[in-house]
């Protein structure tokens, strides 16, 4: 997953370069006073590289899949919650005497 | 509902924080998240944050939540001046608090006091009428002192009220079944299954309580229903599928003298019993001789 997450930011990383690029060029068009008819083609070239390693790290840095049954071996329900709001205290635990160093000390 | 993976995850806790390896306020937190009763080990390390003046001011505003947790875990191990001074503090802070109130009274009922604590509570109730919690510590005080029809009213007008409770449907079950009332059990149960279609567990203990009643038709619910419960846990419920192996001999003995209908019952029962034998193999391969033989039993009888 690290490399994924590399990946991905290198490919941010030239698609901000192929950005600058442009602009550069742009601003070169003007100073010869021509048109702009389209980004020159290293740039093209720049923007497809960039494309393709954003969508590696994108389907490879997905992480660890959950699943979704409620019978999978994870997500089976083993056990109810005790009924909290019904406890009692008059259970057979009354015998045990209570650790003598149990003490809120403020 | 606690699922497996939290159920090894408050293991590992568990084991990690009783040999020493810190992690006391996660295990409390998931503690208090599952629901789930452990009061010994709360308490223990519930009193080590809460002696310690420097982990205490660490929790900001859950200390509060923690003192209430301590002080419940206090009242199941018996150790009343724990409680009152953890209610104490409550109280300085809260003054006019209705959950102190409720502390209080289940003080006051863990003691065994029992009207002063019925006293607590209806006074708690005159001014909110509708408080669901202090209904239901009424229905524990109830309980408590073995008053169980007197427990079953106060539930049924709780119920009337606040139908989709699904908490309160299950302890009103679980106090027909102890009480042998298992038709009006299986009507609680039915509630919850419609409630909570998902939880293999009320399917689980309505077979069973479907089984306990007996007759053609009721063992015949009560196998569809372990088979549902089979399916909902993924087949690892061992009691579910030594529900089918019962409920297929006990219908087969029912209904030895008429002639059957041939059902497909014969696969149902020789896969649960081959589920059943890998899983003694798989966990505990000394017993499976003790299973073979009480499986060889139910097919005679058959």
């Amino acid at each position: 997953m690290g490399l994924g997450f590399l990946i991905g930011a290198f490919g941010v990383l030239i698609l901000a370069h192929a950005a600058f690029s442009t602009i550069q060029y742009r601003g070169l068009l003007k100073i010869l006073e021509e048109e702009f008819s389209g980004p020159p083609v290293n740039v093209i070239v720049e923007l497809l590289l960039a494309l393709s390693f954003c969508m590696w790290a994108a389907l490879t840095a997905a992480g660890k899949f959950l699943s979704v049954h409620h019978h999978s071996e994870e997500n089976r329900i083993v056990s109810l919650p005790a009924n909290m709001d019904f406890l009692i205290f008059n259970h057979r635990g009354k015998v045990f005497s209570p650790g003598t160093d149990m003490r809120l000390k403020h | 509902m606690v699922t497996k993976t939290e159920e090894t995850q408050l293991n590992r806790l568990e084991g990690q924080v009783e040999n020493g390896g810190g992690g006391a306020w996660d295990y409390l937190c998931f503690v208090r998240k599952l629901k789930v009763r452990r009061s010994d080990k709360v308490l223990k390390y519930g009193l080590s944050i809460l002696n310690d003046p420097k982990k205490r001011s660490s929790l900001g505003p859950e200390e509060w939540t923690l003192y209430e947790q301590v002080a419940i875990a206090a009242m199941d191990c018996q150790c009343f001046d724990v409680a009152k001074d953890c209610i104490n503090v409550l109280q300085k802070r809260f003054p006019e608090s209705k959950r102190v109130g409720r502390l209080e009274g289940m003080l006051l009922e863990a003691k065994g006091s029992w009207t002063e604590a019925e006293k607590a509570y209806l006074s708690l109730l005159e001014d909110n009428p509708l408080d669901q919690v202090i209904h239901k510590r009424r229905v524990a005080l109830a309980k408590a002192q073995g008053n169980m029809s007197g427990a079953i009213e106060f539930i049924n007008k709780y119920l009337e009220t606040f139908m989709a409770d699904s908490d309160t449907w299950r302890e009103l079950a679980e106090i027909y079944v102890s009480l042998q009332m298992y038709k009006q059990a299986a009507f609680c149960y039915e509630e919850l299954i419609l409630a909570q279609p998902t939880v293999p567990l009320y399917h689980l203990a309505y077979a069973d309580v479907l089984y306990t009643l007996g007759g053609l038709e009721n063992l015949q619910a009560a196998k569809k229903y372990y088979s549902s419960t089979i399916e909902l846990t993924g087949g690892k419920n061992t009691r579910a599928l030594f529900g089918i192996c019962l409920c297929t001999s006990a219908i087969a003995q029912l209904t030895k003298g008429r002639n059957k209908e041939e059902k497909d019952s014969p696969d149902l029962q020789s896969l649960a019993t081959a589920a059943l034998e890998k899983d003694y193999k798989q966990r505990a391969s000394d017993k499976v001789s003790v299973l073979g033989s009480a499986l060889k039993s139910l097919k005679v009888s058959s």
